[in-house]
């Protein structure tokens, strides 16, 4: 079983764990994605769940449908998704990153700095 | 047309020494097809007893019931030729070997398909010259969800289904079930007290107290309609205020259950989640067993 967040529809964590795979090249463009019924089962959940998620994908244009065999990874994907994620990222996920640095007070400057060398920022002081 | 119908089901039992027991006091459950419920409830809720009834297998005192269409009772053979049904009790001829039993199932039932069942043992250990006897519990019901599956049925019954197996082979059944289900046509009702494992399989669900089903909905409408709001200290007495169904004090703080609730309204107070079944059942029923 699969441990899902609580407090988004599992459709919607489908559709970004395959926006994840497409982003990180997992899934190629072209490339078929399991179908449904190995989805449901697997993670033991609903198949219309599953469709749902598809369907979605495919009407972001991430997804094609393949007559008779499934669907796969469109193309232009990878660059769509990267384009709906930055998104994402700066309309939710930064926010939230935004308001726990500013609890913590940690020094905003010194973690952003630390992009370039890769590195940890220092304990602020 | 519903595969299951029924409508102010009625059942008592005559008690030893407490009187008549209610079992099931007005009960009304509908499934469509496609569509997989849960039925869920403590012991001695009259699960087991609607399960029952809509296999034709006990008498009611009362209530109108249509399953496939049919009568239960007195159309039951017509029923179990279109049905497939796994029980915790189910047992099998121990004396008889495996072909022997598909040998059997084939000559009874018009509409088993033994390849199917041939083709579905071929990925587990049981062997066609095995004596049912020998086998372990998992293997016993992996070869009676072969059999169930094997039958063109528009209905599966599984009370308790993977009650007493293990991980490995929950996850086999679970895999096989998902795999051979016909979302057009079938429709499944399945009753467990694992509710964590199949709370995500489910389309709807149905809660069953003291024989009457206390809530009938589909997921995405509980969804909808219940939310679980933590809050601390400070926000507590404005959550108490939109009226929670339930409450109760946690390592997370404390967690409040609410009914009909915008997320909006909910969520400047904390973090809002959907409850799981467990957590949904115990707020609506919790204080009232």
């Amino acid at each position: 079983m699969t441990d899902w967040k609580d407090n988004e529809p599992i459709y919607l964590q489908l559709r970004q764990r395959v926006i994840d795979q497409i982003i990180s090249g997992g899934l190629a463009e072209g490339a078929l994605i399991p179908s449904i019924r190995q989805v449901a089962a697997q993670h033991r959940i609903n198949p219309l769940t599953v469709s749902r998620a598809y369907q979605l994908l495919s009407d972001e244009g991430l997804l094609d449908k393949q007559r008779g065999q499934g669907m796969s990874v469109a193309a232009g994907a990878r660059a769509r998704a990267r384009q709906t994620e930055r998104q994402r990222f700066l309309s939710v996920e930064w926010p939230e990153i935004a308001r726990r640095i500013r609890s913590l007070n940690i020094d905003a400057r010194a973690l952003i700095a630390t992009l370039d060398d890769g590195g940890a920022p220092n304990e602020p002081h | 047309m519903s595969l299951i119908d029924a409508r102010g089901l009625r059942k008592h039992y005559r008690g030893m020494r407490a009187g008549d027991v209610c079992a099931l006091d007005g009960f009304d459950l509908t499934l469509e097809p496609g569509r997989i419920l849960g039925l869920i409830g403590p012991n001695g809720s009259g699960k087991t007893t609607a399960l029952k009834a809509f296999l034709g297998l006990t008498h009611l005192d009362g209530g109108d019931m249509r399953v496939l269409g049919l009568d239960p009772r007195r159309q039951r053979k017509a029923l179990m030729t279109r049905t497939g049904y796994i029980a915790d009790v189910g047992t099998l001829p121990r004396w008889m070997r495996v072909h022997q039993l598909l040998d059997y199932v084939a000559g009874v039932h018009p509409g088993f398909r033994r390849e199917r069942a041939q083709a579905a043992l071929s990925h587990t250990d049981v062997r066609p010259d095995s004596r049912i006897q020998g086998l372990s519990r998992g293997m016993t019901v992996q070869l009676h969800l072969a059999l169930v599956l094997a039958v063109q049925a528009d209905l599966l019954v599984l009370d308790e289904p993977t009650l007493g197996l293990d991980i490995l082979y929950r996850q086999q059944f679970y895999d096989r079930l998902l795999s051979e289900f016909d979302g057009e046509r079938q429709g499944i009702l399945i009753t467990t007290h694992e509710v964590r494992e199949i709370e995500h399989l489910l389309t709807d669900v149905v809660f069953i107290h003291h024989g009457r089903a206390v809530l009938q909905a589909p997921m995405d409408d509980l969804a909808a309609r219940f939310l679980r709001l933590g809050v601390g200290p400070g926000e507590a007495a404005a959550a108490r205020a939109l009226g929670p169904i339930s409450e109760r004090h946690s390592l997370n703080g404390i967690e409040m259950v609410f009914d009909g609730r915008a997320r909006s309204e909910l969520e400047p107070l904390g973090p809002v989640a959907t409850p799981t079944l467990p957590e949904l059942f115990v707020a609506l029923l919790g204080e009232n067993r």
